[in-house]
């Protein structure tokens, strides 16, 4: 990249610089005209950048990006950026940014249209166990109708962390035996219904993000 | 008019009895100061005949106190210790008219911002206290009774400046049926706002609502409209002001010239050769011309530093020959002289743009397409260079422009005041670009300042439009570019500092909002108007939230932009509060002066004429027959310069007699 790629000419003393400056190019306008016309995100041109909602945010200690970070980010489109933080991924939709926000932004549902992003472009770390988990969750209530608790439990671990699943085991036989976990499949009845509700739900979504 | 003396009137003809009233002023003062002994201490004082103290002197109570001291205990010389004489000193002075007494009996203490504000040992405090007491006990016992003078307010005002604060100002006075002299530099009334195409918030056409203004000021039967013209000389006190006016030539009659502009059409120039100045030099204009089409008076001007007829004299005059019958060219024209006389005076001179030239890592005047927001301002006007395209130096409509507020303003290296107005016309510059050419809009900001009536509400509609906002200051605008994306382009750099890290943003016009600053001559005009400047050289109020249109010259008030960056709406404001200020003067039909004027012992001077040329005020005169110098009270402002350079000590000031200062300088310093 030259002048303004990655330097490597100090790695042989462990130090290597990269380009942290932006340039146009590296904005993506069809994801900043996505986020404003998503579900959710009809105000978030308006937003301030006052940084309520990172005040407010109980998470927001251990974010990469600030919630204020990633309104301002996903409006001007740095999709990258935006997509790859784990803040998104942190956000427990306690909704204390959404109760404040002065220009009344749905904060917390633009943190579930990227999170939904994210994973469709594969845009965070595979075996993170929050975006797994989601995936297993809408997964299991699209075949069954509802989800299974243990089996929830069981899939996610052996899709991010295989190993704390053996130290969790002792945890798991006592629920099993006080009776707290079923490992019965739980399923509804017309789970066609469901199919058809979720797959209407996706449509509109995308011929609003149109 | 009543003598300002009444020579042996009371002078020391009955022996002094004084009261002495210590003001607590809540705890103003009596937190710092023992008011209980410094009343005490008084009380003992030769002359004193009684001593209070009360909460709050300035209060209907407080001032019962000293009427009912005045008539039971005969008390005939007043000693007020408590705040600045320059908040009570006409209420004190109104109580001992009451009481019927001369009100210059009266000499007043400041034991709060002199003493209790600026004095954290209270006992030191007390003392300091006692010996300024003292000093005033002793000073009022030789105080002699003085009248203020009353002169008369001449009706008249004149207005300087034909901007839209001196548009406003002239008709609200003229709608009151006073005559106004309304003064422009210029050609044309209108000032800045005539430049503009739109304003803000709500998107107004300026010259629709400007223009009737500028209409009705041309057509008014009190407003005597004088363009192309300047002050040169301003004498005289308040209500009677003469002021000296110099026309300049335009070489047109102007009651002949009814503004057809066959002559310009007819010129020999068949096209503009000049800098067009009414459009920031974004167009050409012939020798004789029109600044824009609605100009008032709409009276054309030939300029004779390019006009043949006036550099070889060989002219085929092809201008005078379609002006024909109407004979409205004169190429003899000199500049004329008028002479007024007016009452009041408002200053509407409002400001100049910010020379972006200044800053140079923007590239104005080396980058062809960095653009100020005035010449911009143009562009977008239907009237301006371009018939209202905003479109780039090659004709070509820019698809990207980056608007850089803050130019020329917030800033230690050139001004550091905000200049009040440019966020919101950066917003308005910014929907308008958006609006006429689709282009994507960058605002590079410091602080969105919006406080106004729907201006907040302005922004976060431009905010909606999908015009990008980035919180930074501008590094460098460069055509340097490190990125395919960025070739031909100029590369504006600013760190993002809400996304916290550093963009170069590529766009094919730069637009740079200027600051507003004093005009350049601001010293000059205060010097001539006898007013003062802030260091900035905004002309200074005579206090910031009370008297915000006033000056410390009586008579002259200031409106619009030259008292500070100003918009349009805080303009007309202002200008209606100077021209109700003018109005409430001459209403009053006649005002009261301090007698604190000079006077000559007859006796005494010795004809050295050393005082007459040291008199900023014109006010002494030589009596050729005594061969004495002679002081005009109504022109003498009491400034004391004459007193103090008096060789012979012949000179004296009423309330400031030698005696009375010595007596006070005695007593501050006579340790009791």
């Amino acid at each position: 990249m030259g002048a303004f790629g990655t330097h490597t000419m100090w790695t042989e003393v462990g130090m290597e610089l990269k380009r942290t400056v932006k340039f146009e190019a590296d904005r993506d306008p069809e994801f900043a005209r996505w986020i404003s016309h998503t579900v959710g995100g009809e105000r978030i041109r308006q937003c301030l950048q006052c940084g309520l909602c990172s005040g407010s945010c109980p998470l927001s200690l251990y974010m990469d990006y600030t919630p204020r970070r990633l309104m301002h980010l996903s409006r001007e489109g740095f999709k990258e950026e935006v997509l790859s933080s784990s803040s998104i991924w942190l956000c427990t939709a306690c909704y204390a940014c959404m109760v404040e926000c002065p220009k009344k932004i749905n904060v917390t549902h633009l943190m579930y249209a990227l999170k939904q992003r994210a994973i469709e472009e594969g845009f965070y770390p595979k075996r993170f166990p929050i975006p797994v988990m989601a995936q297993q969750f809408s997964r299991m209530v699209r075949r069954s109708g509802r989800i299974t608790e243990s089996w929830l439990v069981v899939r996610v671990f052996l899709r991010s962390a295989i190993l704390r699943l053996l130290g969790m085991s002792k945890l798991g036989l006592r629920l099993f035996l006080a009776g707290r976990m079923n490992v019965r499949k739980e399923r509804i009845e017309r789970r066609q219904e469901i199919v058809a509700l979720l797959d209407s739900v996706a449509a509109t979504r995308k011929e609003l993000a149109l | 008019m009543p003598e300002i003396r009444s020579p042996g009137d009371g002078a020391n003809r009955e022996p002094p009895r004084v009261g002495v009233y210590v003001c607590h002023c809540g705890t103003n003062i009596a937190g710092t100061v023992d008011v209980k002994a410094v009343t005490e201490y008084a009380a003992k004082l030769p002359g004193v005949v009684v001593s209070r103290d009360y909460k709050y002197m300035c209060s209907d109570p407080g001032q019962a106190l000293i009427q009912q001291d005045i008539s039971e205990h005969n008390v005939n010389r007043v000693v007020v210790a408590s705040c600045s004489p320059l908040l009570h000193e006409p209420t004190f002075r109104r109580v001992l008219s009451r009481a019927g007494i001369n009100s210059f009996f009266l000499q007043m203490v400041n034991i709060r911002e002199h003493v209790s504000w600026v004095h954290l040992d209270k006992q030191a405090a007390t003392e300091k206290t006692k010996d300024l007491v003292r000093a005033a006990v002793r000073r009022v016992s030789l105080h002699k009774p003085l009248q203020k003078r009353r002169v008369p307010i001449n009706p008249n005002v004149l207005v300087v400046g034909g901007g839209i604060a001196g548009i406003h100002a002239a008709l609200t006075l003229a709608d009151a049926g006073k005559q106004v002299y309304l003064v422009e530099r210029e050609p044309t009334i209108g000032g800045h706002m005539a430049k503009f195409d739109k304003t803000f918030p709500t998107l107004d056409c300026a010259a629709c609502i400007l223009t009737p203004k500028m209409t009705s000021v041309g057509s008014h039967p009190h407003i005597t409209l004088w363009t192309y013209s300047e002050i040169v000389k301003v004498e005289g006190y308040v209500g009677n002001y003469k002021v000296q006016v110099k026309r300049k030539p335009r070489y047109i009659h102007e009651d002949l010239c009814i503004g057809c502009q066959e002559c310009i059409t007819a010129c020999v120039y068949k096209e503009g050769k000049t800098p067009d100045q009414f459009n920031l030099g974004l167009s050409k204009r012939k020798p004789v011309y029109l600044p824009f089409p609605q100009a008032v008076p709409q009276k054309v001007v030939i300029d004779p530093e390019t006009c043949i007829q006036f550099k070889s004299g060989k002219c085929k005059k092809t201008c005078v020959e379609a002006c024909g019958e109407r004979q409205a060219i004169d190429f003899t024209q000199t500049e004329k002289f008028e002479e007024i006389e007016v009452g009041t005076i408002i200053l509407a001179t409002g400001f100049k743009t910010f020379d972006a030239s200044r800053h140079p890592y923007y590239g104005y005047g080396r980058y062809p397409n960095v653009y100020t927001s005035l010449e911009v301002e143009r562009l977008i006007n239907a009237a301006g260079p371009t018939g209202g395209e905003v479109v780039l130096r090659d004709g070509t409509r820019p698809k990207s422009v980056g608007i850089i507020h803050c130019v020329g303003s917030r800033d230690a290296n050139t001004n550091r005041w905000c200049s009040k107005v440019c966020c919101m016309y950066s917003l308005k510059l910014a929907h308008l670009i958006k609006e006429r050419t689709g282009a994507e809009v960058y605002n590079f900001y410091i602080d969105m300042r919006t406080p106004g009536k729907g201006y907040e509400e302005f922004y976060d509609r431009l905010l909606d439009e999908g015009v990008h906002f980035v919180r930074g200051r501008v590094a460098e605008v460069s055509d340097w570019a490190v990125h395919p994306s960025e070739e031909g382009k100029l590369v504006i750099r600013a760190e993002d500092t809400l996304a916290a890290f550093v963009r170069r943003i590529p766009v094919d016009m730069v637009v740079l909002s200027v600051g507003l600053e004093p005009q350049a001559d601001v010293q000059e005009v205060r010097r001539l108007f006898n007013i003062s400047c802030s260091t900035e050289g905004w002309f200074l109020e005579r206090h910031p939230k009370l008297a915000p249109v006033s000056t410390f010259t009586e008579g002259v008030y200031i409106a619009g932009a030259c008292q500070g960056p100003k918009d349009i709406p805080d303009s007309v404001a202002q200008a209606g509060a100077a021209a109700a200020e003018a109005l409430a003067l001459i209403d009053a039909q006649f005002v009261e002066l301090e007698p604190y004027t000079a006077f000559i012992s007859e006796e005494e001077c010795s004809g050295c004429k050393s005082c007459i040329p040291l008199c900023p005020y014109q006010a002494i005169s030589f009596v050729e027959d005594k061969k004495k110098a002679a002081i005009n009270e109504v022109l003498c402002k009491g400034c004391g310069t004459c007193v103090a350079a008096c060789p012979s000590g012949s000179i004296q000031q009423n309330f400031f007699e030698d005696d009375e200062i010595f007596e006070e300088i005695e007593g501050v310093l006579a340790y009791a």
